[in-house]
């Protein structure tokens, strides 16, 4: 499926979840993104992590509207418990399955995103692993310097977002040496297309939700 | 002249207050090849940057002059000196298909051209590795590989080769001079290091206080001569007794990356007080030692220092007495000013000479007179002075200098070198240097340690080329 289409659909589910507190349309849906997500034959450690973290906050989320609020309302502790489960499976099953680099050419290509958001957010993202080691770096730095760099202490922060700021700097430089200019149209390497099966299997879909959480009891 | 791409009149640039490029006026002619050369800080870099249009886009201030194009603005590719920062994908592919679509190259076309520039660079079966995982020398040809694929008709390289081997070196060189005369492409190459360039047949452009002369060409041969008979001499050091006192000793260590096994080390020793120099190809797993050796990645085997597996020593008493110099020398600073940094180096550090003859120190580094500057604005040079300067003043046992003289000049290196001698003489300490920069470094070294197929080994005599 296009990629802007199941973002847009995981988008348009979960909002719709958000403002209904049916428990049953909940466990359809998860179910209906595990399995997906086991067609597509995501890694079974991957996704067993995902949901063994997502039981702390759902725990707690139970424990507190269950036994701790005024109307101690089990039924809706397992409603709120079942949507935390929905964003979760809903969330994974776009973005385990989608390659980003797809997902924003289609944002460029589909949803006329402007091209500087797509490739700025996608340069960022292709940071996070530089960031991490400059985190580490700054620490023994410091060491060696005999300071002695935790994680509250504002220089840290401080060399982080220097950091930061100067990459970006240098990213921008990058991007423009290598031809990119802002607002200017460009070609497509892979181009991703709109058919007929992504609307009819979106709007296939967006339908059984709605006869699920409206129609069934 | 009728064919000059390039022409500049009057130039002059300033960062903040200080004036880099003063009234400078040259040209450059189309299908030739320049050799901007001086000394780190001489405005040969800024110059590179305003033809490319990044200045002042993105910093200081032109302040008279321009420059013109006289037969229309062409399409400029530029190699920066850091050679990751220049990439806003993940894999080569992605780079150069980025890069066609920015030129709007129509879909059909993208691949064949890809194909075509990752084939001339040679880096076919690098195009889906991450690049973050890729050495220097190989980011290096990825974006050289942009250009070819932009079909760029003035190629500016900034230092391109700064930390670079010679294997990397005389490949990039060879297909530069393709691309000259096949295609009549212009190049500029700002390089305090002017080796090895001579198939190019560049004319030099000597950059002196923020003017340039052109150079004829008989006088840039003659330079260019010079340069490679300097970089012709055989890397001398001594065979290391084998009962000199050991700092380090390493047992059946093997470092891998990713997959692949990067360093197999059955047994090898580090001499005490003693300068052993490291070299080896890019990618072969220099660096990748000195992490090991400074227990900031995992390793099999065991490596002990001063007689204790460095695994039981507490990693904060362990940097008391293990210091790194990174290949990044803004990676190193701590503070914002240079007057803060040499502070804190002065209240931390342990070594004598420094507690005493600091102002000679900056003096002869050329950082006199630069205290308030924020670190970060200094030029790239003096920021690895700065650098190394803050780590010598530590004092520590041990120091490891991952390229701590890329990017200087003949003279800032010579100033570096004897600086490290006068502070060896002080207070013995053991020091290895990874280095590409080999220029009469035999002065300084007393051992040479070289890595090839995974192996670390000590060599006496060693020809580069």
């Amino acid at each position: 499926m296009n990629p802007s289409f199941k973002l847009i659909l995981a988008l348009v589910i979960s909002l719709e979840i958000t403002f209904t507190n049916h428990l049953g349309g909940n466990l359809i849906i998860i179910a209906a993104a595990l399995t997906y997500l086991i067609i597509k034959r995501v890694a079974w450690k991957k996704l067993c992590r995902l949901l063994l973290i997502t039981l702390i906050p759902a725990a707690a989320l139970f424990m507190t509207i269950g036994y701790f609020s005024p109307e101690r309302d089990l039924f809706f502790a397992w409603v709120l418990v079942s949507r935390l489960y929905c964003y979760v499976s809903v969330g994974a099953a776009v973005t385990l399955t989608t390659n980003k680099l797809s997902l924003i050419r289609s944002l460029e290509q589909n949803c006329h995103l402007p091209s500087k958001f797509a490739y700025g957010f996608l340069a960022a993202l292709n940071l996070i692993p530089r960031i991490k080691q400059n985190v580490i770096t700054i620490r023994v730095a410091g060491q060696m310097r005999g300071v002695t760099l935790h994680w509250w202490s504002p220089t840290l922060y401080f060399k982080a977002i220097l950091s930061a700021i100067a990459w970006s700097d240098q990213l921008a430089q990058a991007m423009e040496t290598h031809g990119f200019k802002e607002g200017a149209p460009r070609s497509a390497a892979q181009v991703i297309e709109v058919d007929k099966r992504d609307w009819l299997t979106m709007l296939l879909i967006l339908l059984i939700i709605q006869i699920v959480i409206i129609a069934l009891p | 002249m009728a064919n000059d791409i390039i022409d500049v009149q009057q130039l002059s640039f300033a960062y903040d207050h200080h004036e880099v490029l003063k009234a400078l006026t040259t040209s450059f002619p189309a299908g030739s090849v320049a050799l901007l050369t001086g000394p780190s800080g001489c405005g040969k870099s800024t110059l590179l940057r305003l033809i490319a249009g990044l200045l002042p886009k993105y910093g200081g201030h032109l302040t008279n002059g321009r420059i013109n194009f006289p037969a229309g603005k062409p399409t400029i590719g530029m190699l920066f000196q850091d050679p990751l920062m220049q990439f806003a994908l993940d894999t080569p592919r992605h780079e150069l298909e980025f890069v066609l679509e920015n030129e709007r190259v129509p879909h059909e076309q993208i691949a064949a051209r890809v194909t075509a520039a990752l084939h001339f660079c040679k880096i076919t079966d690098l195009a889906d590795r991450q690049l973050t995982t890729l050495s220097g020398g190989q980011q290096q040809r990825v974006a050289l590989a942009v250009t070819i694929a932009r079909q760029a008709k003035v190629l500016l390289l900034d230092e391109p080769f700064a930390s670079i081997d010679e294997e990397s070196r005389h490949f990039l060189i060879g297909q530069l001079q393709q691309l000259v005369v096949n295609q009549g492409i212009t190049i500029l190459i700002a390089d305090h290091d002017c080796h090895g360039y001579q198939k190019l047949h560049p004319l030099v452009y000597q950059f002196q206080a923020g003017t340039v002369a052109r150079q004829s060409a008989a006088t840039s041969a003659q330079l260019l001569a010079a340069a490679d008979e300097r970089a012709k001499q055989p890397l001398r050091a001594a065979r290391p007794a084998a009962s000199a006192p050991t700092v380090f000793q390493l047992t059946a260590v093997r470092i891998k990356r990713g997959e692949r096994q990067l360093l197999s080390l059955p047994q090898l020793a580090l001499f005490r007080d003693k300068i052993t120099l490291v070299t080896g190809a890019n990618g072969s797993g220099k660096s990748t030692f000195f992490q090991a050796l400074a227990k900031l990645i995992p390793y099999q085997g065991q490596i002990d220092f001063a007689g204790h597996d460095i695994q039981q020593i507490k990693n904060r008493r362990y940097r008391a007495d293990l210091g790194l110099v990174f290949q990044h020398a803004d990676d190193q600073f701590i503070n914002v000013t240079v007057a803060e940094e040499l502070a804190l180096s002065k209240r931390n550090g342990r070594h004598p000479y420094f507690q005493t003859s600091l102002p000679a120190a900056l003096e002869l580094l050329g950082l006199t007179g630069l205290d308030e500057r924020v670190v970060y604005s200094l030029s790239g040079g003096q920021r690895k002075k700065l650098q190394l300067l803050l780590m010598l003043m530590m004092g520590q046992p041990v120091l490891l200098l991952d390229e701590p003289f890329a990017g200087l000049d003949r003279q800032s290196l010579q100033n570096v070198y004897q600086l490290i001698k006068t502070a060896q003489a002080a207070k013995p300490q053991t020091m290895l240097i990874i280095s590409h920069q080999l220029a009469a470094i035999d002065q300084l070294i007393d051992f040479h340690l070289h890595l090839s197929g995974h192996q670390l080994r000590y060599e006496e005599d060693y020809h580069e080329s």
